[in-house]
């Protein structure tokens, strides 16, 4: 079947077969590959898109549930916040191998969505469904508190 | 035969079935009474492709219930809370107002899984799964919460003591699904609290519990307990309840009613732990359980 | 030692990577797709160990899938790890098999279309079977007269050995007299160590891409640590000319350690292109992953002896490694174990044995310290008690008898020793022991009640590659080349891989620093194996100090080069030696200049220019350089613990992590390191293991990642409670003083945890991980 969805601001249509998830339908057939496999069981994060503004894990997502709606990913996650997000985990440390970070750049774009000022504690509950095996994550925790105390969201 | 590293493919969904997505309640029960034991109802789907891709669920039929928008739900009548099938574990945060008045499912989604899991995963789903370590078991055994399963022919209600039958099997009939969760309210003068012990902050538990308790005047009038993965199926504990009615609220009462647990609990070894761990600290947890529950009581909600 | 004269070496500059990765941009081998291309699945036996008589691959041919079987890949045995000389390698590795050892040896493959039909074409192959046995999944049931031979006949070099008892390889040494020792001694401890089985869990798992190209020539993307062996072993494997592959450095998602060698799903993407003549991409899954590689399973028995004044006498360590059904680097760890156990401590009189064991598991493979953790986990924890024993603190014990500066230090084993010339040891101890409040620390019969707190002290190092003054049993040298570009920027062009520590940045900055020119005006190119000069592999902790010293010499010639040009321009200086060269703030970029002559100066830019427009020619250097030593990098954990007695659990509360790693480059990226190097050894000590299923030689957790635990961020310790501190050494031997840091960052940690859990509770633990069970068990009942 084909479904059409909205992809990183632009408008997409795809045609898929219901057993096709998610991740593989953005990865092999539209060529954003910001999510990514890692456990493909829901277990690491590292899949997660923004679906209508929530996070989710594409690799246990049908791309049948996309029909419709507007998935967002690393890649096309923009604005003030994003590119302050992103030097602060530059600047802090935060990326090492990097191939956790889209996943992690995603759910602490969320996070500042939903809760202005995340004290560590709540920063560290709301990533929690991110592994990462590099950074013993004190430098990421540390980026996004950077943002946190530079005001977040203008 | 074939290597089970073949069959599994955790990349992909290894097989391909009939797909069917009702817009409707009616549409959907039509279906499985159509389908039976081949339709499988997908929801959340984080506990369903995960299986699928393990290939411990193989279903010919999927019948994606998400675009049945009214069943995602959490209301307050003037007796009980309703939760919808299609309700996420993150409805039930963000309905706090509501569901703080049973605490202990507040604690259960507050460790459950991730944000990611808890935006996909429906509390419905979670029962269905049938997980001897479900979450939100112990909180709804304690609560004494009711499922309301629907078929074409019309709805039942079953109460959560005989939801769960064995590991990943429920009470509910192959052309019923899971409608409604309903929780009476609690009366004043009680709480709820559920925690649990797991490797990590991201897992499952290797041993839960929930308590319920109703005290009048410092004397237990109401108690309930449930655990989580230390049976065939998420259990109540009727021997440490009993050991608790009528007694005064105390740590002391507490601590020696949790030892009576070993008594309804049958725990095995598992890759996540032993049964002499779950058979050691189902106690404590339990007294921990009581205590933050009566802690609750009179003061703030969590 | 004077890095606040240095202009870029210990400031902390933003990674470039930074940015396209947080994005998601920058391509792991996972995300490369190519026109055509092919998706490969491997086809494994339902059995962990038998043979196989015949592979019916009909059905999926007759699904349009490209197949191979054994009969379409090489017979000669091959090891996947070059590292080793040739004489010293233990072969015993096909590309395909018709006698799988454990359940993820491959022995057929498929390619298709997509990854569905794949999956498709996989599930049709057929096997029959001639032979099964039960599996072998115990090191010592393996030795055991009546255990099934794993192997028989394997290769050692070009020579055929005979396997006997399961036995892949054995290393004996001694030094000195232990019987006498023993008997001069007050103390004899002996005790026995058991380490679990890790699982890397790198984010990424293995992946390769197969390209055949127009001319014929092969260009492989894929997960590796080493872009050279993985050509050289295609090359061998397949009998293809070196000039006919290209290996691409492509990033890679995490490896430590899992990709020294060349991933199997290398070579059967390469054999499965070869076949079909298209593109093939193979992903593992998560679960063939786990399947791909483990890290050595150690049984270690100690012996050692002190006399009353602490002073020690002697070590003893037998080594049995459960290493699995191949050898990757099995007989170099024999050798490495010892390495590590010699340069802990002056034993003075030495004993060891070491096996390697086969079983029907999966392969063991180098981990992030490279059996240090495990050997350092073992020595921590029976230092303490000696210490205990002979009323002593451990900390006191430990400085008295630490090999450090002047003393002669193994890097990698037998073969590679240099003489130490930096040790901030005492310092980091001092440091350490202030911010963690040793000196209030009380004995574990003093602590009550349900939640009790401990802190516990571990030290180790890990080498700075495996070089040294003579060459021994191990390949390491590097390569670098850097050109000056027509406008004064420079590309500078490694195949040394990166595995997200930042080790890139590092050379860019020591280029820069040599040169005088930012660092962002130095390209770090894309490369492969045809534009660089060899490289062993980003391992061993080495990618800083012998990588970046080969960036460094290149940058030494140039910059000679760069002052001949100069003094065709600057034509009243007469000897190009007179010019310096650094990085003016004023026109923020290099400028080459005599001290003291305000006119004896020019920009690199316009000496880069000159040499363009007046056909100078271009000014570039090639380097190869091995390094003469292997320093090693001492570190040092206190770990603040605290057990909840009821439940077992334990928290990590306070942390101090002490690293001596000469001049730090990059801070930020080094802190980094030894965060991630403590919540490695806090899970390795508490979480992690791969356990398997006795009767069908499954793992328990059949791979998936539900069930094999690593910590979260709530399982880590918060950001004010852990330290980082830097010991103020310089490296004489390293580019501007510094040493590695990847592997020490790691090594102490289990052992300082284990003391910390000991401090707690008063109990010693023998079997890693150290979990609540365990805990609650030695505690009986936990009242």
């Amino acid at each position: 079947m084909i479904i059409k969805f909205r992809l990183d601001g632009r408008d997409v249509s795809v045609e898929v077969e219901p057993n096709e998830l998610l991740l593989n339908v953005l990865r092999d057939k539209l060529g954003v590959k910001a999510p990514k496999y890692s456990c493909g069981i829901g277990e690491c994060g590292a899949c997660t898109v923004l679906l209508d503004g929530e996070p989710v894990l594409s690799c246990l997502t049908l791309a049948v549930d996309a029909n419709g709606r507007e998935v967002t990913t690393a890649s096309g996650i923009k604005g003030e916040e994003a590119e302050m997000l992103m030097k602060a985990f530059a600047e802090e440390g935060a990326v090492q191998c990097g191939f956790c970070t889209p996943g992690m750049f995603v759910m602490s774009y969320a996070l500042l969505h939903e809760k202005k000022r995340p004290t560590e504690e709540e920063i560290r509950e709301y990533l929690r469904g991110n592994l990462c095996r590099c950074t013993g994550y004190v430098n990421i925790v540390r980026g996004i508190e950077k943002v946190v105390e530079m005001g977040g969201k203008k | 035969m074939m290597s089970s590293l073949n069959r599994m493919n955790t990349r992909i969904i290894p097989f391909s079935f009939s797909y069917h997505e009702p817009t409707s309640l009616e549409e959907a029960l039509s279906l499985l009474s159509k389908l039976g034991a081949d339709g499988k109802i997908l929801a959340g789907g984080t506990d369903l492709i995960v299986k699928m891709k393990a290939r411990q669920a193989e279903p010919r039929h999927i019948i994606n219930i998400k675009k049945i928008k009214e069943l995602r739900y959490i209301t307050v009548d003037e007796d009980k809370i309703r939760i919808g099938a299609l309700a996420t574990w993150r409805d039930l945060e963000k309905s706090s107002h509501i569901i703080s008045r049973i605490p202990s499912l507040l604690d259960a989604a507050s460790v459950m899984g991730g944000v990611q899991i808890r935006n996909m995963a429906t509390i419905a789903g979670n029962i269905c799964n049938a997980s001897p370590a479900a979450d939100s078991a112990p909180p709804f055994l304690v609560h004494g919460a009711r499922v309301k399963a629907m078929s074409e022919k019309g709805a039942r209600f079953v109460p959560i003591d005989s939801f769960f039958i064995a590991p990943g099997k429920t009470a509910l009939m192959p052309e019923e699904m899971v409608v409604e969760i309903e929780i009476p309210l609690p009366p004043p003068s009680s709480s709820s609290a559920f925690l649990k012990l797991a490797r990590t902050s991201m897992d499952l538990a290797k041993v839960s519990a929930a308590a319920y308790l109703k005290v009048d005047g410092g004397t237990i009038e109401e108690a309930r307990v449930a655990l989580g993965a230390v049976a065939p199926k998420p259990i109540r504990a009727p021997s440490v309840e009993k050991e608790l009615i009528g007694k005064p609220a105390t740590e002391e009462t507490f601590k020696n009613a949790s030892k009576h647990v070993v008594k309804d609990i049958s725990p095995i070894d598992d890759i996540r732990s032993t049964a002499s761990y779950r058979k050691k600290t189902s106690p404590y947890l339990v007294t921990d359980a009581l205590l933050t529950a009566l802690s609750r009581i009179g003061g703030e909600k969590r | 030692m004077g890095s606040t004269n240095y202009k870029f070496i210990g400031r902390d500059i933003p990674r470039r990577d930074a940015e396209i990765k947080t994005k998601g941009l920058l391509e792991f081998s996972s995300d490369i797709y190519v026109p055509g291309m092919l998706y490969g699945r491997i086809v494994y036996s339902p059995y962990p160990f038998a043979d196989i008589e015949e592979i019916d691959t009909r059905d999926a041919e007759s699904m349009g899938a490209t197949v191979i079987t054994p009969k379409d890949v090489p017979r000669k045995l091959f090891n996947i790890r070059l590292v080793s000389v040739e004489e010293v390698t233990f072969k015993d590795w096909n590309v395909l098999t018709m006698s799988p050892r454990y359940l993820g040896d491959p022995v057929a493959a498929v390619a298709a279309p997509s990854e569905y039909l794949a999956q498709k074409a996989a599930e049709a192959i057929k096997f029959k079977f001639k032979k099964i046995y039960r599996p072998v999944l115990d090191a010592f049931e393996a030795m055991s007269l009546d255990a099934p031979a794993i192997r028989e006949r394997i290769l050692k070099g070009e020579q055929e050995v005979t396997v006997s008892k399961n036995v892949g390889a054995e290393l004996n040494f001694s030094e000195g007299d232990i019987d006498r020792a023993e008997k001069e001694s007050d103390v004899v401890l002996e005790r026995s160590f058991k380490t679990n089985r890790r699982y890397h869990f790198q984010l990424e798992t293995k992946a390769s891409l197969c390209v055949p190209e127009v001319d014929g020539r092969l260009s492989v993307y894929t997960t590796t640590q080493t872009i050279h062996n993985t050509r050289i072993l295609i090359g061998q494997v397949f009998g293809i000319p070196l000039s006919r592959i290209s290996v691409k450095r492509i990033p890679i998602g995490g490896s430590f350690g899992s990709s020294i060698q060349t991933n199997l799903v290398t070579l059967i993407s390469v054999a499965l292109c070869l076949k079909s003549g298209k593109p093939v991409k193979i992903v593992l899954t998560r679960e063939e992953d786990m399947y791909d590689h483990a890290d050595y399973e150690m049984h270690l028995k100690l012996r050692i002896g002190a006399k009353r004044t602490g002073e020690l006498t002697f070590g003893e360590m037998h080594n049995i490694m459960d290493i699995g059904a191949h050898q990757v680097q099995a007989y170099p760890l024999l050798g490495t174990a010892l390495g590590w156990f010699v340069s802990l401590y002056k034993w003075k009189n030495i004993l060891y044995e070491g096996k390697a064991v086969y079983t029907t598991k999966t392969p063991s493979c180098a981990f992030r310290g490279y059996g240090a953790p495990q050997v350092s986990w073992a020595v921590e924890s029976l230092m303490d008690e000696l210490a205990e024993e002979l009323k002593m603190d451990p900390l006191v014990l430990k400085l008295k008898n630490y090999v450090g500066l002047g003393d002669v230090f193994w890097g990698q084993g037998p073969t590679v020793r240099s003489i130490i010339r930096s040790d901030g040891v005492k310092e980091l101890v001092e440091r350490g022991k202030q911010l963690i409040g040793w000196d209030k620390r009380q004995p574990p019969s003093a602590k009550k009640g349900r939640f009790r707190n401990g802190i516990g002290f571990g030290r180790s190092f890990h080498t700075s590659g495996a070089g040294g003054p003579i060459s021994g049993e191990v390949i390491d040298y590097s390569g670098a080349t850097l050109k000056l570009n027509e406008d004064g920027s420079l590309d500078y062009i490694t195949a040394l891989q990166d595995h997200g520590g930042g080790t890139l940045e590092a050379h860019a900055k020591i280029i820069a620093e040599e040169l005088g020119v930012p660092p962002h005006l130095i390209n770090i190119v894309p490369a492969d194996t045809s534009i660089t000069v060899y490289d062993v592999n980003t391992h061993a902790s080495r990618g800083t100090y012998v990588g970046g010293e080969a960036a460094r010499r290149a940058a030494q010639m140039v910059k000679s080069k760069v002052f001949e040009a100069a003094t065709r321009m600057l034509p009243k200086a007469v000897n190009p030696e007179a010019f310096k060269i650094r990085y003016d703030e004023a026109l923020e970029q290099a400028v080459v200049y005599i001290e003291g002559m305000k006119d004896m100066k020019v920009t690199l830019a316009e000496i880069a220019k000159a040499s363009w427009q007046r056909n100078w020619g271009t000014i570039a250097a090639t380097v190869s350089y091995r390094a003469t030593s292997a320093p090693p990098t001492f570190t040092v954990f206190f770990v603040e613990v605290e057990v909840d007695t009821y439940t077992g659990t334990v928290k990590p509360k306070r942390v101090v992590a002490g690293a001596d790693l000469g001049t730090p480059i990059n801070p930020k990226l080094a802190e980094g390191q030894l965060h991630g190097g403590f919540v490695m050894g806090w899970s390795m000590a508490y979480l992690e293991d791969t356990p398997y299923q006795r009767e069908t030689g499954e793992l328990m957790n059949r791979g998936m990642a539900v069930d094999y635990k690593i910590p979260t961020f709530e399982d880590a310790p918060s950001i004010e409670d852990f330290k980082v501190i830097f010991a103020n050494t310089y490296e004489p031997t390293g580019p501007f003083g510094a040493k590695g840091l990847g592997e020490a960052a790691l090594n102490p940690v289990a052992g300082a945890v284990a003391n910390a859990i000991y401090n707690a509770i008063g109990v010693r633990f023998y079997t890693l991980p150290i979990t609540p069970e365990k805990i609650l068990e030695s505690l009986s009942g936990g009242e």
